[in-house]
């Protein structure tokens, strides 16, 4: 089927058994509003994971450095993973398949192995940064990572290991929508309301020029918000979800409802540290950590705003673990052809749910190693994110023009490829201004 | 599909019927089978060469931008 509209089937005979059985409602407006629940989960899922462990270290941190001064970028993100993101739900309904499978097929196995290394070497360090939160949090309410890291993994395992999609998807969503709780903490944090709405529409820089923090700063708060791993996801999850050509708008509304969660949710993360800002408490780049500024956030606000903050950063944590990790498996299963998909069970597809529970097992377990160089390795998951997403994206770009494959219904219109040029070659001038500093440290004064 | 009309005979109500997309039948999709590899420009795959090194190359740099961080040249620094 090609068109993007419902085409009208047989009239359903409920006598016959083999037709799907379905919700009865009299209004087109209750249609609408069922269908969308039932289409709802991989946009939102993919955005609320995007707002990682790495990203609450990253979001309030910059709070923390330069107050609400960066609140502005965000609103600037909030359309570019949109944009990105509903290319590959596009890409999901029209093809089925997730985002390597395309790759291989489209580009051939040269290009496709270089993608899939790629992604799976970068997803393994974002998941070792993700149970670091854990063992973070897990440290700062008095409990040992050597119990709550191994627990985590148990959970994430069982969460993807019940065979049945609609689950894992229900259990996420829970899991996303705790993310909400962040604005009752921002908003008791008490923010200066005025200088947040300057600051949210007026571009400005932190007193204190371009240095070579703001610039890391903001190539990390854009490599956070836009993640090669997030393209492979989401098309893998549409794809095992089996949305239909006429899910199409109820998957941008998805991707659009949960672009806006994830920007809200980031700027509640800056505003928290703009707390530790306001109350001057002692900030060092090379120090950070989240789960420390929430002790000292505590003594200023109360233990329970501590513990909320520890808590979701468990929650953050989790949820981008799941996420990235069946990215992994998504990505690996599709290009070894082996069987794959949520709701196969684990005896149906060994290798998908191997790949999951390795990645996760061996994650959590360097975690674990005493003296193990964890900031190191954020550090490199951010510069690498940011330094990989612009190829990530080409490949996506090219995928979109293919219209021998789309048609002109799915493929990109002339307006999509003059936004996504723009998106590229700006993510491309600060993957080069990262790679220069990386290269010359010197090049911006500290 | 997402929906369906189901029409009685007798009167003139009408049904619509939600299927979860799990539950439908299954469409046909765009397939790349058959299809064999995108068609690229001699520039287009030019221009891919020329990202794939540069990631090659960047990447080469953070990794040893990270040892030297983490000791394992320490000695060259001195």
């Amino acid at each position: 089927m090609n068109t993007l509209e419902s085409t009208p089937q047989e009239p359903l005979d409920p006598r016959n058994e083999t037709q799907p059985v379905g919700i009865t409602v009299r209004k087109p407006w209750q249609r609408n509003v069922l269908t969308f629940l039932l289409v709802v989960g991989p946009g939102l899922i993919v955005m609320a994971a995007d707002n990682d462990a790495g990203a609450v270290s990253t979001y309030t941190q910059a709070g923390a450095q330069y107050g609400t001064h960066l609140l502005w970028l965000l609103i600037l993100l909030l359309p570019t993973c949109y944009f990105i993101q509903e290319m590959v739900a596009r890409l999901g309904i029209a093809t089925g398949q997730g985002h390597a499978a395309m790759i291989y097929q489209r580009f051939g196995k040269w290009w496709g192995v270089f993608s899939l290394v790629d992604l799976l070497v970068l997803n393994f360090l974002t998941l070792v940064t993700e149970f670091a939160g854990v063992s973070l949090a897990a440290s700062q309410m008095g409990l040992s990572p050597l119990l709550v890291v191994p627990l985590a993994a148990l959970a994430l395992m069982a969460l993807v290991t019940t065979g049945s999609y609609r689950r894992w998807e229900r259990i996420t969503i829970t899991l996303c929508l705790l993310n909400l709780t962040w604005l009752v903490l921002a908003f008791t944090s008490h923010p200066n309301g005025g200088e947040v709405l300057h600051n949210l529409v007026v571009p400005n820089i932190p007193g204190g020029g371009l240095t070579s923090g703001l610039i890391f700063t903001v190539i990390a708060i854009v490599g956070t918000t836009i993640a090669p791993w997030q393209l492979f996801f989401q098309q893998s999850t549409v794809a095992d979800k089996k949305l239909r050509f006429a899910d199409l708008k109820f998957a941008r509304l998805d991707t659009f409802l949960g672009a806006c969660l994830t920007i809200t949710v980031a700027g509640c993360m800056m505003l928290i540290g703009d707390a530790a800002f306001r109350h001057h408490i002692p900030f060092s780049a090379d120090t950070f950590d989240p789960a420390t500024m929430a002790v000292s956030l505590g003594h200023i606000f109360g233990p329970w705003f501590k513990t909320g903050i520890l808590l979701l950063m468990v929650d953050a944590a989790i949820l981008g673990a799941t996420a990235i990790s069946l990215s992994s498996a998504y990505a690996y299963g599709e290009v070894r052809g082996w069987s794959h998909g949520l709701q196969k069970s684990v005896k149906d597809a060994p290798g998908f749910y191997g790949t999951y529970i390795a990645c996760v097992a061996l994650a959590a377990a360097l975690v674990l190693v005493p003296r193990a160089p964890l900031q190191l390795i954020i550090v490199s998951v951010q510069v690498l994110a940011g330094v990989m997403l612009p190829s990530a994206i080409v490949f996506l770009q090219l995928l979109l023009n293919d219209r021998e494959l789309l048609g002109a219904q799915f493929a990109n219109k002339p307006w999509n490829n003059v936004v996504n040029w723009i998106i590229i070659t700006v993510l491309f001038v600060l993957s080069l201004v990262l790679a220069l500093q990386v290269i010359t440290p010197t090049l911006f004064p500290k | 599909m997402a929906t369906t009309m189901i029409k009685s005979p007798t009167t003139i109500q009408q049904s619509l019927q939600v299927v979860h997309p799990l539950d439908d039948i299954a469409e046909e999709k765009r397939s790349p089978e058959g299809l064999g590899q995108m068609h690229m420009s001699p520039s287009v795959k030019l221009s891919l060469y020329a990202l794939r090194g540069y990631l090659v190359l960047i990447g080469l740099m953070v990794a040893y931008r990270v040892l030297t961080l983490a000791g394992i040249f320490s000695h060259h620094l001195h």
